[in-house]
């Protein structure tokens, strides 16, 4: 089970403080999703090593509107292995739930964020996951709360509906705002999640990052059509 | 008033919670339990939080980390766990929270899952990101002052 955060400069904890936390919790590693802007710049191999922990490296593009996101999103493809766009706005759920390249759509019901039908079935159609995010449910109160959770609930009855693949997250900015995996299934439980689907969506992360590895290493060519044992070097 | 007869006695499950803090926070056990109570009638309402009986027995906490023994009504271990995910801070201090595990007594549960403390924590000017800066370190782990609030770093992040 996988779990995303923000390290510094956005955060308050170092990646390495991130998987020092995850392998203590029981994770299997950490998503490191800052913006562009706040490149943690990390080595993730000597990570690994340190803390027994995967470590992947991602990023998010935030923007005000599609054409804001639009523009970075070749190049932030070619740069990570896993690429999120912050969702908000209808406009923008729609735009990343269209965009093959993209693989995770982040926060779609924040703010004035919105998701129907359209985008649900959109979301399915390009093997974009929606992110359902825990943490408005971990660190808000009162009314914001209130609305995080009717969001949750909203998502969860259209990604069943339409069988939309999706990942979990308690996107925490500090070591101190992780929570172990059975601690989120319990929370999830507690607002009408089933636990496996908490723990489904915990493991998508890893699931993702699997999948992008094989597709950006120098054997892929296209889906299908890969060099494998018998090809030599040329 | 006259305790119940055994099998009227209601049957409790004890949650054994580390706690995580930064080095300056200081957390007294009437806040932790104020901000479990909170947690769990926020998250579960009136009734389920009555039900589950949250009651922290054991309290200790020095120095950015710490250890308590919460009570919880058998059969309510899990509304317990996710009360206990949503205390994100005590007061004004951000603070981590994990169980570490459940048992059935607490002497059981002390002896298995706590009394772990790291080693004690020491003060030291180190060097992050090109800067000298205060910093507290334990085990490894160093929560570095930058512009009067904190980060969470480890040995090998210093230069």
């Amino acid at each position: 089970m996988y779990e995303a955060v923000t390290a510094t400069p956005d955060g308050e904890s170092t990646v390495r403080r991130f998987a020092a936390t995850a392998a203590r919790q029981g994770f299997d590693g950490v998503v490191v999703r800052n913006t562009e802007e706040a490149d943690p710049a990390f080595d993730a191999t000597a990570v690994r090593e340190a803390h027994d922990v995967d470590v992947v490296d991602a990023t998010e593009v935030v923007a005000d509107d599609p054409t804001g996101a639009s523009g970075p999103l070749s190049e932030a493809r070619r740069a990570h292995t896993v690429l999120c766009v912050r969702g908000g706005t209808p406009k923008l759920n729609r735009f990343a739930a269209e965009e093959e390249r993209v693989d995770v759509l982040t926060k779609p019901m924040a703010g004035r964020g919105d998701v129907n039908h359209v985008i649900a079935r959109a979301a399915a159609d390009h093997d974009v996951r929606v992110e359902f995010d825990l943490g408005d449910v971990l660190r808000a109160s009162g009314g914001p709360r209130v609305q995080a959770l009717r969001g949750l609930r909203k998502l969860r009855e259209l990604v069943e509906q339409y069988d939309v693949p999706y990942v979990v997250s308690g996107s925490p900015r500090s070591h101190l705002q992780m929570r172990a995996p059975r601690e989120l299934r319990a929370l999830g439980e507690a607002i009408g999640f089933d636990a496996a689907a908490i723990e489904a969506g915990l493991a998508e992360w890893g699931v993702l990052a699997e999948r992008n590895r094989r597709r950006r290493s120098a054997d892929f060519i296209a889906p299908g059509l890969e060099r494998g044992r018998h090809d030599t070097e040329r | 008033m006259k305790h119940l007869p055994k099998h009227l006695r209601p049957r409790w499950r004890y949650l054994l919670v580390g706690i995580e803090a930064w080095p300056n926070a200081d957390v007294s056990r009437r806040d932790f339990q104020r901000s479990v109570w909170f947690a769990a009638q926020n998250l579960l309402g009136d009734a389920a939080s009555a039900d589950a009986d949250l009651r922290v027995l054991s309290y200790e906490f020095d120095a950015g980390e710490g250890e308590a023994v919460v009570r919880a009504r058998r059969g309510y271990v899990s509304e317990a766990r996710a009360a206990l995910a949503c205390v994100d801070a005590v007061r004004d201090d951000p603070v981590g929270v994990r169980v570490r595990g459940v048992s059935g007594t607490v002497r059981a549960g002390e002896e298995r899952y706590l009394g772990r403390a790291r080693e004690n924590s020491a003060e030291e000017a180190v060097v992050f990101r090109n800067a000298t800066a205060q910093a507290v370190s334990r085990d490894g782990l160093v929560d570095v002052t930058v512009d009067g609030g904190f980060v969470g770093a480890t040995r090998a992040d210093l230069e």
